[in-house]
């Protein structure tokens, strides 16, 4: 077994570099939920690659969602770059600011790309724009959503999920068992997953969150923020109804499926993980809404990255058009949980089927309906953390108060953003 | 293999030196010198990216992570982390080797077993360790709770989380650090103890003053290398924490992996190496000087 | 096999220390063995995704190889681990050639900006932060030598590490030795060959193992250089079970995983240990 792996290895070596007429590109992705999609993927890579001759893809694994992202820039950066990159939704914006992807209509010649948009769901759409360019093809999304045990519910007198705050607090106390023995509710706060989440209770609570509009700007320290870290917190130190401190998503999955957590915020990315190991019966529901029903999309998008010849530019263009098509999509959102970002995918008679099969399935979609788009801004990642530091600080120290929180996060984000504001908006001359 | 000619050139003969430092320069010259020039560069310009052409700064970028509070406290998280595996991690390594130094069946699969942590790849053991220090439900308090501790959150809280990486990382190394000390205890002379034994010393006295001294350059060496993981090893952070809860886990070399891969600030990146490695070379200096000179003493 | 519990107990003393010891020791190394006792438990539940006794020690379930099977199936491990082992070969060998040819020239000649050399070389100490990622792999880009196991093996080639502890392990070596063959007609390379390498075989054996194994657990580094999935290394791969971005965790695929790892080289170690540790052990690391 050892030695044939070794001699397959050499073999397909050379087989690739004596092929000279394939124009060979590199498409770099991280593996979401487990190890079963990274073979997925790279069985999707081989069954496109024996679909035509013109292009030979090289799936890379590329680890988590920040890995491909370290990973892509540096190989783009020593002058090696990615012709086709899965990459963070939100990420795109910064990428483009930072010139390092190219627009796709450089790869996609004369395709009416504003006309393929309009296949995509509109709540996807957002973020695949910069400067009125599409600059990623989504892939596979998700947005946050509720799920909750049905034996804890009928246990507790609770007959439906709850649709507002005020029932989702009612809940979770009721749900919560003393001295740590059950929690009500446990949403994860690790960083990443605690900014999509502080930013999905703000829309709730009829806020924007960030200008989508205009990327120098961020809302923290205004009523619609202030209130999310106040919800999430009174959770904690209040109500009694979710552990305090910080609480990574594998402690959230995990706590659910032992029983020790009653309702869980998870993506929808989750879903067919949660379906395969919940041994109860679960459902899942909307986020609850104190203003509106609102929720941030998630998940992830193909780039290209700048320096590839036009041959690869072409190749990419071919990988990414096969790859995002209606049953490719559809294929995808079925095997991992993420929804298809692409509404045709939901015309197609195998999607039909499943989700008629799995009605939780079709909840994540309905979801999409209030959906809006991911905090993407100038330096993405160091604007989200600052209010990610601040929803960590407020989990752990009851002493501290959602308004000093919200106001150092709007600090701290002002000085991030400050020197794009003053190259763009605050230029008057 | 010719015949050697004793009398080499005399003009070949000067060149030797610096013919044997050559393969090894070439490699450092092309990996670590030439890298860190142009860190040092960047560190006085005001570049965001690798790319960018920056125009000089001076100074600024050092002023302006020295103002920086997340890098002042990963400073002083990097310090207490490198005490609290370090000392912890060699003194368990020096305990080991001196309960299991002699060669036995018993002891051999103690000290293999002890010695596994090693070989599992960081990033392994530290996907494992987020369900050992899982609160309630994990291996540790799920067993704490029959001792009737309750539930703890090992890496969620801001005054554990650091503590809990030091455990990870004390439970990983010392077992490799004891294959060290087992070798040096070989190199302590029986007639020594049989001596200090004679003179009617007891076991705690032998080592003191026995096995102590004598193990004074494998100690400094263990040091180095620990010290040298402590700074070099951010795997499990990345793993575990990102940094957090709220920056109480952010390492030294994890700020620098965050601003420069993260936060497109090249200038703040590339001060912070700077700076990381003349505190880390001051430091290695000190311990290796300590060898130095204890081998001196020896010979 | 009989329990050697005399062997702990100083002689002219009475047994009970030793056994007190060796039961101590037992406790503890039972403890530090926890993990991986979990991990192996935890590889055949069959509920891998969590459970209320999930951490319990003692099976009380009917154990399945599902997990097994799906890291089986999921992984290429055989190759991953050839991969692994060039890597960490091919970088110790190259290693040991520089190291000792430059700690020979420090430790034995004589030479104009010695001192500063040494201290020019000390400089490496720190192995590749991620600020050295993107200059190294342009390097590594313009000698041809990205997306190939030599380009993750060559920055650590020349070793400050190593070189310093071969110049100490050489001079430790009393002189004696080698002038003794001079005289009988040896060259300054039949000296170092035949003289000094094996008496230096400690500190070799001790530089060796912090070489492999900080090769064998890199994983930034080699993801950052490989690109070519039949390349890849098992670190990359361990990686692809080991995190789930939308916070799943299948903790008996990652115990699995893992296991898979630690297999071989348990067998290795276990079967080797005793030499392995005599020889190392056999005149000391100074």
């Amino acid at each position: 077994m050892f030695i044939r792996s070794a001699v397959g290895a050499l073999c397909a070596g050379l087989i690739a570099s004596s092929a000279v007429a394939a124009e060979r590109i590199e498409f770099m992705f991280p593996a979401p939920v487990q190890g079963k999609l990274s073979r997925e993927m790279q069985k999707l890579v081989k069954e496109f690659n024996s679909s035509q001759d013109g292009v030979e893809v090289v799936g890379v694994f590329t680890g988590s969602y920040d890995d491909t992202k370290v990973k892509s820039q540096a190989a783009a950066e020593a002058g090696k770059p990615p012709a086709v990159v899965l990459m963070s939704a939100n990420f795109a914006t910064e990428l483009a600011m930072n010139d390092l992807i190219v627009p796709i209509k450089e790869l996609a010649g004369d395709t009416d790309l504003d006309g393929l948009m309009q296949e995509f769901w509109p709540a996807v759409r957002p973020n695949a724009y910069f400067n009125g360019d599409v600059y990623s093809i989504p892939f596979q999304n998700s947005t946050p959503i509720l799920y909750y045990n049905k034996e804890h519910f009928a246990e507790a007198g609770i007959t439906k999920a709850p649709e507002t705050w005020a029932e989702w607090v009612d809940a979770a106390k009721k749900l919560t068992k003393p001295e740590g023995e059950r929690w009500g509710i446990m949403m994860p706060s690790n960083y990443d997953y605690n900014g999509w989440l502080v930013q999905a209770l703000t829309m709730a609570n009829g806020g924007q969150f960030y200008n989508t509009v205009y990327p120098g700007e961020i809302f923290y320290d205004h009523a619609s923020t202030q209130g999310a870290l106040k919800f999430w917190r009174d959770f904690a130190h209040q109500h009694k109804a979710m552990p305090t401190g910080v609480t990574n998503s594998k402690q959230v999955s995990t706590s659910f499926f032992s029983g020790k957590a009653s309702m869980i915020v998870l993506s929808t990315g989750a879903l067919t993980f949660v379906r395969e190991n919940a041994k109860f019966d679960y459902d899942v529901a909307f986020m609850p809404r104190n203003i509106r029903n609102s929720v941030p999309i998630g998940g992830a998008s193909l780039v290209s990255f700048k320096g590839t010849t036009d041959a690869q530019k072409k190749g990419a263009w071919e990988f990414i058009s096969w790859l995002t098509s209606a049953e490719k999509i559809g294929h995808w959102s079925r095997f991992t949980g993420y929804f298809a970002p692409r509404q045709t995918a939901y015309d197609l008679p195998e999607m039909k089927k499943f989700t008629a099969e799995h009605p939780d399935a079709l909840r994540a979609v309905e979801q999409l309906a209030y959906a809006g788009p991911w905090i993407a801004t100038y330096n993405t990642v160091a604007v989200r953390k600052a209010v990610e530091d601040e929803m960590q600080a407020l989990l752990s120290d009851p002493e501290l108060t959602f308004r000093e929180a919200a106001a150092r996060a709007q600090k701290n984000a002002d000085a991030v953003l400050a020197p794009y504001a003053e190259q763009t908006a605050l230029t008057l001359k | 293999m010719n015949k050697p000619t004793r009398e080499t050139p005399r003009s070949f003969r000067s060149a030797r030196p610096y013919l044997l430092l050559l393969p090894a320069f070439l490699c450092l010259a092309a990996f670590t010198y030439w890298p860190m020039l142009q860190v040092l560069l960047a560190s006085l310009s005001d570049k965001k990216r690798v790319g960018d052409s920056g125009t000089f700064v001076g100074a600024e970028n050092y002023f302006r992570i020295f103002q920086d509070a997340h890098f002042l406290g990963a400073l002083a998280n990097n310090a207490l982390y490198a005490a609290g595996t370090v000392i912890p991690s060699v003194l368990f390594g020096f305990l080991f080797a001196l309960a299991l130094r002699e060669t036995t069946n018993l002891s051999s699969i103690l000290r293999s077993v002890l010695f596994f942590p090693t070989l599992v790849p960081l990033v392994g053991a530290a996907a494992v360790f987020i369900f050992v220090f899982m609160p309630d439900i994990g291996l540790l308090d799920y067993y704490l709770a029959k001792l009737g501790v309750s539930a703890t959150n090992w890496l969620g809280n801001p005054d554990l989380a650091l503590v809990s990486l030091m455990a990870l990382t004390t439970w990983k190394n010392a077992g490799y650090y004891m294959l060290f000390f087992l070798a040096g205890l070989q190199g302590v002379p029986q007639d020594a103890e049989e001596a200090a034994k004679i003179e009617g010393a007891n076991w705690l006295q032998r080592l003191y003053f026995v096995i102590i001294p004598m193990l004074g350059p494998t100690f400094a060496f263990v040091m180095v290398i620990a010290l040298i993981s402590a700074v070099s090893q951010i795997d499990h952070v990345i793993v575990m924490t990102d940094g957090g809860p709220n920056n109480s886990t952010s390492l030294l070399l994890y700020y620098i992996y965050q601003q420069a891969h993260e936060f497109y600030d090249l200038g703040k990146a590339t001060a912070a190496t700077v700076v990381t490695l003349i505190a880390l070379l001051t430091l290695s200096f000190l311990s290796m000087r300590t060898v130095e000179r204890k081998v001196h003493y020896e010979t | 096999m009989k329990p050697d519990l005399k062997q702990w107990a100083v002689p002219g003393q009475w047994l009970a220390p030793g056994a007190l010891l060796a039961a101590a020791m037992c406790a503890v190394v039972f403890l530090w063995s926890t993990p991986f006792l979990w991990m192996l438990i935890a590889s055949f539940r069959p509920d891998p995704g969590g459970g209320l006794g999930m951490a319990s020690l003692f099976p009380d379930f009917v154990p399945t190889l599902q997990s097994y099977r799906y890291a089986i199936e999921d992984g290429y491990w055989p190759l991953w681990f050839l991969n692994s082992t060039i890597l960490v070969i091919g970088t110790l060998v190259v290693q040991l050639v520089t190291i000792s040819l430059a700690g020979y020239a420090f430790a034995r000649i004589n030479f104009p900006g010695k001192e500063a050399i040494f201290y020019i070389f000390l400089l490496q100490l720190m192995l590749a932060p991620p600020v050295l990622i993107v200059p190294n792999l342009t390097t590594l880009v313009h000698l041809g030598l990205y997306d190939s196991l030599i380009g993750v093996m060559a920055p650590y080639w020349g070793s400050a590490f190593g070189t310093f502890l071969m110049r100490q392990t050489f001079r430790t070596i009393p002189k004696d030795f080698e002038e003794a063959a001079i005289i009988d007609g040896a060259s300054w390379w039949q000296v170092l060959r035949y003289v000094l390498i094996p008496l230096s075989l400690p500190g070799l054996t001790a530089f060796s193992i912090v070489s492999v194994v900080y090769h064998w657990n890199e994983f930034l580094w080699p993801l950052m250089v490989i690109n070519d999935p039949d390349k890849m290394v098992l670190t990359v791969g361990l990686v692809s079970f080991a995190q789930g971005a939308e916070g799943a965790s299948d903790w008996g695929l990652i115990a699995a995983g893992t296991l898979f790892i630690m297999a071989p080289l348990f067998i290795a170690f276990t079967a080797f240990q005793r030499q392995f540790v005599n020889s190392f052990m056999s005149s000391g690391v100074k």
